[in-house]
């Protein structure tokens, strides 16, 4: 077995048995989705851009809360010292910690989304489809951003209150493209009118791994 | 260190080409027809908008030879290239939106260009949150050098994405030609020469000022007891 | 015959001041090294160094041939480490700590390999409770065993009896000996001369950066060494 997945399942084998991160994020993103009514007038239809944008700041708020902490679980008693006396490359070791989050994201989605559909009205319900698609898609671009920048802010004196300010803006794009095609689905719209940007998304995706992969061991290693 | 000849003469020269590129900007350039003399802004916009890019890019490469090198003074320039361009991202925004709120009627749009120097300043500005925040000047390099070079790799996707919020921006330069007259384009030329020899000033007193202030802080240590 | 651990050259600086400034030294299989000096001399960045914890600025380590900058994996699997950290998971029992480690280390039955080392540091009846719940002094003996998971044929040492109970000292003291019987290379950082002398075949002094002294152990006064670690030291600082 490789370092890859000895990592992985080390992480996901303790948030299964202490699902702290995952409970924060669900518990975080069912309020944000609350919180965020109040945007909506009173008894006013939900335009689909402004179903797209609430459930996206939820899910993408809320990462924050897993995205930190994947890090952080490695500060104790400076862990992240053993790993990289260990023979596993910094490379599987970006790769696991971007898996787990990925992961993370998945499960805090699987209880958000559908939230989501009981409170702003399951009239989307019919682009559950191709949600997934876009949800897979955007969880690869935000776990390898928030990966990267996760593991430089458990290296500064701030800790997890700096990862916020420095993951947002770079990832506002994602952000951005995200809400717009899950609009685009919500109103029923056809792949082809959409496709171009799901190919954005991909490209981000493997950029922002790419970027990870490459730099990462400079983050952790002095 | 006192400032040499060679640089005095460097000085008043940018402020030679300054006084020039401001003479003609409100002199010499006619005045736009329909918007009047609000576009002599324009000059000002598009050459902060060209140091912002110049900065960047600096910022960018500087973290690339960084990480290779690792020779902190490369850290130095990249952080002074951060500041200036976020300062020149500031005057962007702000002569945008002097010019936007009369002819737009409005102080902000959501357009493309507006949207990613929005960005920009975001992420540049968390650049300056992330140098605060670390004490050993090495990590403080890395982690800087790794931003800078993440933040301009992100700046297609994020005009890409902007375009999203539909586009009311002027498009004065297509490929192939331009919608201007040659009496402004002389301006134009001449205002962006001014803007670069000013970045290049800025950057290189930047850049010493910051080297001085590492030196006298290295200094400050070793009197404090053999280096440790 | 070519050395067991070459260490060329090596230098690194901090803040732009030298931390280690053209460390050069060579150790055969069994050797054990004491490395003195005071604070700020170099020992721990040399140490991290050595366990790859910190690149270096110029020169280079091999182990066995294993170049560290080149293959860093096979450099890697020699080593074994223990410094004040403990590198343990809080909320994983004893037993899950060492195996996930030994799996790392592509040790080939790992839970086996932890249960012997559980048994070896007296932790076994503990092995299924979790570190956070662990003493100190347990988090040590654990500590020692995660160093030893992958029998490692150079072990770095960093002040590691300070702040060690008694108990983990002894069972230290013990695995340390019994390393040496199997020709095991290991280096020690420490402040104490006395101890270092006991366990060493050779002894270094490091002072502003560069290794000032290194002989072998039997060449060496135990009564007249503390005055010529003194000298060295205030020869270093006056140069």
């Amino acid at each position: 077995m490789s370092g890859f997945w000895i990592l992985v399942r080390k992480d996901l084998h303790a948030e299964f048995r202490k699902p702290e991160a995952v409970i924060s994020m669900a518990f975080f993103g069912f309020l944000l989705l609350v919180i965020l009514n109040l945007a909506i007038p009173m008894g006013a239809e939900i335009s689909p851009e402004t179903g797209a944008g609430i459930l996206w700041v939820a899910i993408t708020f809320s990462s924050v809360l897993g995205l930190a902490r994947t890090m952080s679980r490695e500060k104790e008693n400076c862990c992240m010292d053993g790993l990289l006396l260990s023979p596993m490359s910094a490379e599987s070791l970006f790769g696991a910690k971007m898996a787990v989050n990925f992961t993370l994201m998945l499960m805090a989605e699987l209880s958000i989304i559908p939230l989501f559909f009981i409170l702003y009205g399951d009239t989307f319900f019919h682009s559950l489809p191709m949600l997934v698609l876009v949800v897979f898609l955007a969880n690869i671009g935000f776990a390898a951003t928030g990966t990267l920048f996760s593991a430089i802010t458990a290296g500064t004196n701030r800790n997890e209150a700096l990862l916020p300010l420095l993951f947002y803006p770079v990832v506002i794009p994602l952000i951005s493209i995200t809400v717009k095609v899950t609009a685009m689905i919500f109103q029923g719209a056809g792949p082809v009118e959409y496709s171009s940007w799901l190919y954005v998304m991909t490209a981000y995706g493997l950029i922002f791994s790419g970027l990870g992969f490459l730099l990462l061991d400079q983050v952790i290693r002095e | 260190m006192t400032s040499s000849l060679r640089e005095k003469i460097c000085i008043s020269l940018a402020g030679l080409l300054f006084m020039t590129a401001i003479y003609m900007v409100f002199v010499y350039a006619p005045t736009e027809r329909v918007m009047g003399p609000i576009q002599k802004i324009f000059y000002f916009h598009l050459s902060c908008a060209l140091v912002t890019f110049l900065s960047f890019f600096t910022a960018f490469v500087s973290a690339i030879v960084y990480l290779i090198k690792k020779d902190l003074k490369w850290d130095i320039l990249g952080a002074a290239s951060v500041e200036i361009g976020l300062v020149f991202t500031t005057l962007v925004l702000a002569t945008g939106m002097l010019w936007g709120r009369p002819v737009w009627n409005a102080w902000w749009t959501w357009d493309p260009r507006l949207t990613t120097s929005l960005i920009l300043w975001f992420i540049y500005g968390s650049y300056f949150i992330l140098r605060s925040s670390v004490d050993r000047q090495e990590k403080r390099a890395v982690f800087c050098a790794v931003l800078a070079i993440v933040g301009f790799v992100d700046v297609p996707i994020v005009f890409l994405s902007a375009r999203l919020w539909r586009t009311i921006h002027p498009v004065v330069i297509r490929a192939g030609s331009i919608d201007m007259a040659p009496a402004m384009i002389t301006t134009l030329i001449v205002a962006l020469i001014a803007f670069t020899c000013l970045w290049g000033l800025l950057l290189y007193q930047r850049t010493r000022t910051l080297t001085l202030a590492g030196r006298v802080r290295l200094l400050e240590r070793q009197l404090d007891g053999e280096g440790i | 015959m070519a050395d067991f651990l070459a260490v060329n050259n090596l230098g690194k600086e901090y803040e732009g001041r030298r931390a280690l400034h053209k460390v050069s030294f060579g150790l055969q299989q069994g050797d054990f090294l004491s490395l003195f000096g005071p604070n700020g001399a170099g020992k721990s960045t040399l140490l991290r160094i050595i366990s790859t914890l910190t690149s270096a600025g110029s020169g280079k380590v091999e182990i066995k041939g294993f170049d560290l900058a080149e293959e860093p994996e096979a450099f890697k699997m020699q080593l074994g480490v223990i410094s004040h950290q403990s590198l343990l998971y809080g909320h994983m029992t004893a037993r899950e700590n060492l195996i996930f480690y030994g799996s790392l280390y592509k040790v080939d039955d790992p839970e086996q390999r932890a249960e012997e080392l559980l048994r070896i540091v007296e932790l076994y009846p503990r092995r299924h409770s979790r570190v956070s719940r662990f003493s100190r002094g347990m988090c040590q003996r654990l500590s020692i065993a995660r160093a030893l998971v992958n029998d490692p044929s150079l072990l770095l040492l960093d002040e590691p009896f300070s702040g060690l109970d008694q108990y983990a000292s002894a069972i230290l003291t013990e695995q340390l000996g019994e390393l040496r019987s199997r020709a095991r290379t290991v280096i020690m950082v420490t402040h104490s001369l006395d101890r270092g002398l006991a366990a060493a075949t050779r002894v270094g002094i490091l002072a502003g950066g560069r290794l000032v002294y290194l002989e072998e152990r039997d060449t060496i006064d135990p009564s007249a060494f503390e005055g010529l670690y003194m000298e060295y030291v205030h020869g270093a600082r006056a140069a």
